[in-house]
């Protein structure tokens, strides 16, 4: 049901339960920033007894930075924590497991030859003296029962199912006494069945007293199991809202923001051909699972194409094919009606493609390498930089200054490696670059997170640059004011599928939330949310 | 408390500085346990550089080093791409091997079959790891196994023909094949040194100006130093992976190839003494750096020169090839520091530190803050 309340983005985290529960831990005005990157700028949480909290934010938000800080692996800048009403620092996570604060990573931390019951037992405090395998799988089979999480005890981690493995790391850390059991997105690597059962735990631990922080940022699965949301955008809290009046369109409108107004759009000088032409696409993603569905997008000469959705939901995976990373199983991809389905990403080179990845420090630098070698990483075919195999090396210098001024970037010499350059220049460094391979089309996946301002401005630029030269530009973003600033048309993944397509005229953020939210739009593009 | 830390950028002079200095550690340790079990280390030390010195001791330095620097070449090629290629000393029999029966079947003009006999080592030495390298492109076997298990294979398949097939029956006793017909010329201005002897500093020269110059070299250092950044470039890094692997085979091939022409004149299982061996150890010295690969190359051939006046002095090979085990282990320890630096920091008192949170709840603002002297930033507290 979509309710037409208005959108009200005030800090009110003090909206309490009808049943007034006590606080059990209070964080505020906690800051955390990271060399150049601010991760949290005055975040607060609030936590009671018996409840399932959901922390909800897209990445970058500062979900993680925030549990990292109530768990003592990070020290927070500023700001303080107050358990059970007295203020608390934890130097350690030992500290704060022996408070009663618990994290499960989304990467477990279990030894793989060992069996579940030595797993559990690692670390343990009350540890007997004398071990026996028979009293540490007697003592781990206890406490299974006690918490209704069953694995086989004498099982070796390596041969269990991931949803196994995630109850052996909640039990391990259940058993060190965490009153406050965080688990940061534990859906993440489940199935849907799996998920299923890991709620029905969390509400009997919930039942039990104790307080669970459910990090996701899967709307459904908030709403599903939580009994109130805690909002992050940009290391600051939006809202603090109990579930139960929350509608996956609410809460996308309040991850994605409103109350940032950017330039009006720069009007395009008209579409031209095709360049990039999906059709009917599927492929899988890194986990074998399906995350592309028979997707269809075209974009033209001369159009910025947005692609909103909350993360996860194939967006990733959909640059990767545009750009020749990924396979599709079935579906074509053409450029410039060439047919380049399962081409390698050299032929989509050639092609004129240029792609600012979401994981640039993975895979669109060579840390190792100098600022003169991941210069020309796109360019150094061109004739230009080399001819016959060999390489102009005056001319590759020549660009390389050329490019670390366009880009912007404060560096002493270009033969340094790269990887001593802070995170915001690598990835100014990487947008320019991409923008100047890209002859054709430019893939770019948030090319702004974790940029000031004044640097995303740049970035946004560059952009549009592209655009007026009548380049192709397939833009993905968490950011709805950014898409909305820049493109000419919005499209939304959702599960996989491309929904909706809205000229940026046109498209409402509100039928924009709804369908990010896992909406369907009855009359097509354009066409009224039912209410 | 003092603690390593993890230096951002390491300075390539450090790594020189603190390398030789693990070799100089590494031959004083040697030095100590030989005067302790009893031999004369100081004699020892100075008969070995009296052999490494003179003429006849400087041209063997150079037979050795040929294989060595070789190698040596053969597993730095591979660095470059971070591929372990152990079997650099199956490659070079299997070259020796093809060499062999080019030259015992074939006739033909001496220039022609020498020429023969190396295109065809060089060949062994790239068919011979060309399976591993396809398994490690195509389907990610781990490379340092396959190469390595590939030597054991290589040795039984030589020893099987030059005791079979090819073995020369007019010498009772003699467990190699007939001699080979055709020889390498003498490198002009030595007694004994075989022109093979210019090879690996042509390949060296080679390899020095592809990395430099070519788009290919930068195309493997690329793939070599971020795989996924490489294919997002477009790089085909698995071809470059077969073809990186397989260029290493066949320098170690030719090495094989030049013994058997220039120094053994005959394929035995013997041929080649550990150079595989100690090839790897100069490739892991040298760091990627050719001019240090070739300077510590023939080092080491210089020092099993000095073995063999050292074993006439009561000394076992062993304990030459333990010294060299010594210097790759003092040159790892280098690497490591090289990457660290020792700095003290000041850390709240144990008692504290591992106090349990509860006793620290209890010890208000002025204990917490006494806790965080050191590395936070002021904080409001009330």
């Amino acid at each position: 049901m979509y309710d037409p309340q208005p959108p009200d983005v005030q800090n009110d985290q003090t909206v309490a339960c009808a049943d007034a529960r006590a606080t059990v831990v209070e964080m505020a005005d906690i800051w955390k920033a990271f060399d150049d990157f601010q991760a949290l700028s005055g975040a607060s949480l609030e936590l009671q007894a018996g409840e399932i909290h959901a922390l909800l934010g897209e990445n970058g938000a500062g979900k993680t930075t925030l549990s990292n800080v109530l768990t003592g692996i990070y020290r927070p800048d500023v700001g303080t924590i107050r358990l059970d009403g007295e203020q608390r620092r934890f130097h350690s996570p030992a500290q704060a497991i022996a408070a009663g604060l618990g994290m499960v990573h989304q990467h477990f931390r279990l030894v793989e030859p060992l069996t579940v019951a030595e797993n559990i037992h690692l670390g343990r405090p009350e540890l007997p003296r004398r071990l026996s395998r028979r009293r540490l799988i007697s003592e781990t089979a206890q406490a299974m029962e006690q918490y209704g999480l069953t694995v086989n005890p004498t099982a070796r981690i390596w041969q269990l199912s991931i949803g196994e493995q995630q109850r052996v790391e909640i039990l391990r850390v259940l058993l060190r006494g965490a009153r406050v059991l965080i688990l940061d997105e534990p859906t993440a690597v489940l199935t849907p069945s799996e998920a299923t059962e890991l709620f029905a735990v969390l509400r009997r631990l919930a039942a039990s007293g104790r307080t669970i922080v459910f990090i996701s940022h899967k709307l459904h699965e908030v709403l599903a199991v939580s009994d109130r949301v805690t909002i992050l955008r940009r290391g600051m809290n939006v809202a603090t809202r109990p579930a139960a009046k929350m509608t996956p369109e609410k809460l996308a409108k309040l991850m994605t923001g409103t109350e940032r107004v950017m330039e009006a759009p720069r009007p395009s000088k008209g579409r031209g051909k095709p360049v990039l032409e999906l059709r009917n696409v599927s492929a899988r993603g890194d986990r074998g699972l399906v995350s592309v569905r028979e997707a269809s997008c075209t974009v033209h000469e001369g159009e910025i194409v947005g692609v909103a959705g909350v993360s996860g939901n194939g967006q990733r995976e959909l640059t990767e094919i545009a750009t020749g990373l990924r396979h599709p199983f079935e579906g074509t991809v053409a450029i410039d009606g060439q047919d380049l389905t399962a081409r390698l990403p050299g032929d989509f080179v050639s092609a004129g493609v240029g792609h600012v990845p979401e994981d640039r420090i993975g895979s669109a630098i060579v840390p190792s390498a100098t600022v003169v070698d991941n210069a020309v990483l796109r360019a150094f075919r061109t004739g230009e930089l080399s001819r016959a195999g060999v390489m102009r090396r005056g001319a590759v210098r020549v660009f390389t200054d050329r490019l670390v001024t366009a880009a912007d970037v404060q560096l002493p010499d270009i033969d340094v490696p790269i990887a001593n350059l802070s995170g915001g220049n690598q990835q100014r460094f990487v947008a320019r670059r991409e923008a100047w391979a890209a002859d054709r089309l430019l893939v770019a996946a948030h090319p702004t997170r974790g940029l000031d301002v004044r640097a995303a401005d740049q970035v946004r630029e560059v952009v549009l640059d592209r655009r007026d030269a009548g380049c192709a530009v397939l833009l993905v973003s968490d950011d709805l004011d950014e898409l909305l600033a820049v493109s000419d048309r919005i499209v939304v993944m959702y599960e996989g599928r491309i929904k909706g397509d809205f000229t940026a005229a046109k498209a409402r953020r509100k039928e924009i939330g709804y369908l990010m939210g896992g909406g369907d739009l009855v009359g097509g593009a354009g066409a009224e949310a039912p209410s | 408390m003092i603690r390593l830390q993890r230096r951002l950028r390491v300075d390539r002079r450090r790594s020189i500085t603190l390398r030789l200095a693990g070799v100089v550690i590494s031959l004083l340790v040697a030095g100590v346990v030989l005067q302790i079990s009893g031999s004369p280390a100081l004699m020892l030390g100075r008969r070995a550089v009296e052999t490494m010195t003179t003429p006849y001791g400087m041209e063997q330095g150079l037979v050795l080093a040929t294989p060595i620097l070789l190698t040596a070449l053969a597993v730095a090629l591979g660095f470059r791409m971070r591929l372990w290629n152990i079997g650099v000393d199956g490659q070079l029999y299997i070259g020796a091997l093809a060499a062999t029966g080019i030259g015992l079947n074939v006739n033909g003009p001496t220039w022609l079959m020498l020429t023969l006999m190396m295109v065809a080592g060089a060949a062994g030495g790239a068919f011979w790891i060309l399976g591993p390298a396809l398994a490690r492109a195509y389907g990610r076997v781990n490379e340092i196994i396959t190469t390595l298990l590939m030597n054991f294979v290589a040795l039984q398949v030589v020893n099987w023909l030059s005791l079979g097939p090819w073995r020369d029956s007019t010498i009772p006793d003699l467990s190699a094949t007939r001699r080979i017909p055709y020889e390498l010329p003498i490198l002009p201005g030595t007694n004994t040194v075989p022109i093979g002897v210019i090879a690996p500093f042509l390949i060296a020269a080679v390899v020095f100006f592809i990395f430099r110059f070519t788009t290919w070299g930068y195309e493997v250092d690329i793939s070599g130093g971020n795989a996924r950044a490489a294919e997002y470039a477009g790089i085909d890094v698995r071809r470059r992976i077969v073809s990186v692997m397989c260029i290493s085979g066949a320098i170690a091939g030719a090495s094989g190839a030049i013994l058997v022409a220039g120094t053994t004149h005959r394929l035995s299982s013997t041929i080649s003494n550990q150079y595989g061996f100690s090839g790897f150890i100069v490739a892991a010295l040298a760091a990627g750096a050719i001019v240090v690969l070739i300077l510590v190359g023939l080092l080491v051939a210089g020092l099993l020169v000095a073995a063999i006046t050292l074993q006439t002095l009561g000394l076992s090979v062993d304990a030459v090839l333990a010294l060299y085990g010594l210097i790759l282990i003092g040159n790892v320890v280098a690497e490591v520091a090289a990457r660290y630096r020792v700095v003290r920091t000041t850390k709240p008192p144990p008692e504290l530190q591992f106090a349990p949170a509860e006793a620290l709840a209890g010890a208000g603002p002025q204990g917490l803050s006494a806790l965080t002297a050191a590395g936070s930033p002021p904080e409001s507290t009330d």
